[in-house]
């Protein structure tokens, strides 16, 4: 087993159970996490190698995790999803622009191919390919 | 010349006519002051005169020696006051009548001393008559007597008398008178008669000094009137030469004054109606202004303000021009941004629902492949590729969106406008290759570097050679050429020689949505977002366009922009 761990950080429900579903269908552990205040113990638990983290979440601040994330577990890897540009921009202007954002809607394999690409570092490999 | 001058030069005039009468008025008035002398003198010797007169009078009656002296001495002060002033009573009255002037002055001195003398003889006389009497009285006597005192009675009134008719009686009484001392008698006779000739003598005498004395009086009048005379005259002349300096201080000065005034009031007019033209935006005539130096230097600086004013007014009209434009393209920023704020909203709350879609359609087609093969499979399959279509159209719309919301910011920096095409170009390559396009770059290397926001503007690029590459059919031509404008802006043009646009379509061009190139192709944005950008950098976008020829846009690019802080808001 030596499936690639995703825990998806989204309030929409929907939308986090259908992607975790479709990765699953890739090979990818994947997991979802509604409540965004849950999300720190639950990466202490499953220690997930990848965040997927939606920056608009209800409650708590989507930016507020990934510092938090940033400072607890250095070598997990975040990307996020965001449909608004300028949270990515005030990210930007945060000067944490070495944290990879991807652009909801997205195409699966734009979503893979940037997991597969920041696991990479890590000595993971996937390799995993639906039609 | 100048005013200065032509006041002095007035102002001196004027003075030198009004003090030449009055030189004159003051030359008459120091000879008056010496004439008065010879009157006063003259005067004395009225008043001499008079009281000669007077003095005369009181000799006449008292024929006393006091009374005499004091007549000879006023006789002597009379010749003394002549003598004074002989050579101005010569000029008044003339030799001859000074000659008898001086003759009779001279024989009523004379006349004046024989009667003193003959006073003395009469009162010696007087006397003897009296003692010769009183001797006769003391030896008549009887009717003799009688007779005798009758006669002393004739002898008082001839002294009282002293006319003819007195002397006739006395005589016809003495004849009565016989037999007195025949001597006495005789002699007291004789004394009468020369009592009576002494008085005859004296009767003579009064008259020729009456006579001369009224020829002295003649005389020294006409002296005095004479002197009085000249002094009016040289008054006469002081005062017309006074009144002449009056008349020349009004009149010259009045005619001065007018003249001056004329010479200062002509320019003033002219310079006023200058001034009012000018108020009026009438800058078309200079003004010329004829006479004084400082009027016309000060011409030379109204024409020199009026030029200035001219500018000044006519930047002010091409600030106010710009004025408009610029909140035309204020407004027009403002209506961009609010309208990238809704677009930007808009755009945020679909992408989660179409992001659920598309994980939804996504995971459908996950399952789908799958599966195992089913009646409707391929169907499904195509729908499912149906709204993913649909979901990646909408994804690039709300993209574009977001973009054009993120553009409303600018960064401002110096930036090489070559290598930004250049950049640009490199981005589009396989898209030119895909179209076998040919593209010919048209760079001017001298081109000076700009202040602008590189990745807008290379934003606009891309969005005009994409749809010049979308334009032209295979192996056609895209130029792109950049030059030098003016002074502050420079000039990229991108020709294709693509289909060109139709006029009714050319209108609609720039407005958001507005798209030929089918729901799947073009979003129609490109040109809206590109426009606005432009409008943003103070530059602006022109195009040209003929169907079947091709098309051209320009653009004008500032050297550096002239932003406001609410255009980058
Ligand atoms: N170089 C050109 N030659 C001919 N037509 C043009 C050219 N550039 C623009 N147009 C016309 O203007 C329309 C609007 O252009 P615009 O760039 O705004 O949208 P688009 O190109 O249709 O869509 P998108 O930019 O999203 O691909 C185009 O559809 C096209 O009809
Ligand atoms: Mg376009």
């Amino acid at each position: 087993m030596n499936k690639i761990k995703v825990l998806i950080v989204d309030d929409e429900h929907d939308f986090a159970a259908t992607l975790a579903e479709r990765l699953c269908l890739r090979s990818y552990d994947a997991r979802i996490v509604v409540n965004a205040c849950e999300t720190l113990s639950l990466i202490d638990k499953i220690k997930p190698d990848v965040v997927l983290l939606d920056l608009n979440l209800q409650g708590i601040s989507g930016i507020e995790i990934l510092m938090t994330l940033k400072n607890v577990s250095p070598e997990v890897e975040v990307i996020l999803l965001t449909g608004h540009m300028d949270i990515a921009r005030s990210i930007e202007g945060l000067r944490l622009d070495s944290f990879h954002y991807i652009f909801k809607p997205f195409d699966i394999r734009e979503l893979t191919e940037k997991i597969d690409a920041v696991t990479a570092k890590h000595g993971r490999k996937q390799g995993n390919e639906h039609a | 010349m100048k005013i200065r001058r032509k006041l002095l030069i007035a102002f001196s005039i004027y003075m030198i006519l009004a003090l030449i009468p009055a030189v004159f008025a003051y030359r008459e008035l120091s000879t008056l002051r010496k004439r008065l002398k010879p009157v006063e003198a003259a005067s004395d010797i009225t008043s001499s005169y008079l009281e000669l007169r007077k003095n005369e009078k009181t000799f006449l009656l008292l024929k006393d020696r006091d009374t005499l002296q004091l007549l000879k001495k006023q006789i002597g002060m009379l010749k003394g006051g002549l003598d004074d002033i002989e050579s101005e009573v010569l000029r008044e009255i003339g030799a001859v009548n000074y000659a008898s002037l001086r003759e009779a002055i001279t024989a009523y001195e004379t006349g004046t001393l024989k009667l003193a003398e003959n006073f003395n003889t009469e009162q010696l006389t007087i006397n003897k008559l009296t003692d010769l009497g009183r001797r006769i009285e003391k030896v008549l006597d009887g009717s003799e007597l009688q007779t005798f005192l009758v006669l002393r009675r004739h002898e008082k009134n001839l002294m009282i008398q002293r006319d003819s008719s007195s002397m006739d009686v006395f005589r016809q009484t003495s004849a009565l008178i016989k037999s007195s001392p025949e001597a006495d008698l005789a002699a007291y006779r004789t004394s009468a008669e020369k009592l009576f000739s002494l008085y005859q003598d004296e009767k003579q005498l009064e008259n020729e000094i009456r006579n001369s004395a009224s020829i002295i009086q003649t005389y020294t009048e006409s002296i005095l009137q004479g002197e009085r005379q000249d002094i009016d005259a040289l008054l006469k002349i002081s005062m017309n030469l006074l009144l002449a300096s009056l008349v020349i201080v009004i009149v010259i000065g009045a005619l001065i004054n007018a003249r001056l005034a004329a010479t200062i009031a002509a320019p003033i007019r002219e310079i006023r109606k200058f001034a009012e033209r000018v108020a009026g935006g009438d800058f078309s005539k200079t003004l010329e202004v004829k006479g004084s130096q400082e009027f016309i230097s000060l011409a030379d600086a109204l024409n020199l303000m009026a030029v200035k004013l001219k500018d000044t007014v006519s930047s002010l009209e091409l600030a106010i021009q710009n004025l408009h434009d610029k909140q035309g393209q204020l407004v027009e920023a403002e209506k961009l941004a609010s309208l990238g704020r809704i677009a930007a909203g808009v755009a945020h709350e679909i992408n989660n629902p179409l992001a659920i879609i598309n994980e939804k359609a996504g995971l459908m087609q996950d399952l789908l492949a799958i599966s195992s093969d089913f009646e409707q499979k391929k169907s499904i399959t195509a729908q499912i590729e149906g709204i993913t279509g649909s979901v990646n159209r909408c994804r690039t719309i709300t993209h574009r969106l977001l973009g054009f919301a993120r553009r409303m910011d600018i960064t401002i920096e110096p930036m090489n406008l070559n290598e930004a095409i250049r950049e640009t170009i490199a981005f589009l390559k396989t898209d030119i290759l895909t179209k076998a396009a040919r593209l010919d770059l048209n760079l001017a290397e001298d081109l000076p570097e700009i202040r602008s926001d590189k990745i807008q503007l290379e934003q606009v690029f891309l969005n005009l050679i994409k749809n010049a590459v979308d334009a032209v059919a295979a192996g056609g031509e895209i130029t792109i050429t950049t030059s030098r404008k003016d002074e502050g802006a420079v000039q990229v043009f991108i020709s294709d020689n693509g289909s060109g646009i139709p006029k009714d379509k050319l209108n609609h061009i720039f407005e958001p949505f507005f798209t030929t190139k089918g729901r799947d192709k073009g979003t129609g944005l490109g040109l809206f977002v590109s426009h606005a950008i432009v409008r943003k950098l103070g530059s602006r976008i022109q195009v040209q366009s003929e169907v079947g020829k091709g098309t051209t846009f320009t653009l004008d690019i500032p050297i550096k922009p002239t932003l406001s802080k609410e255009m980058t808001a």
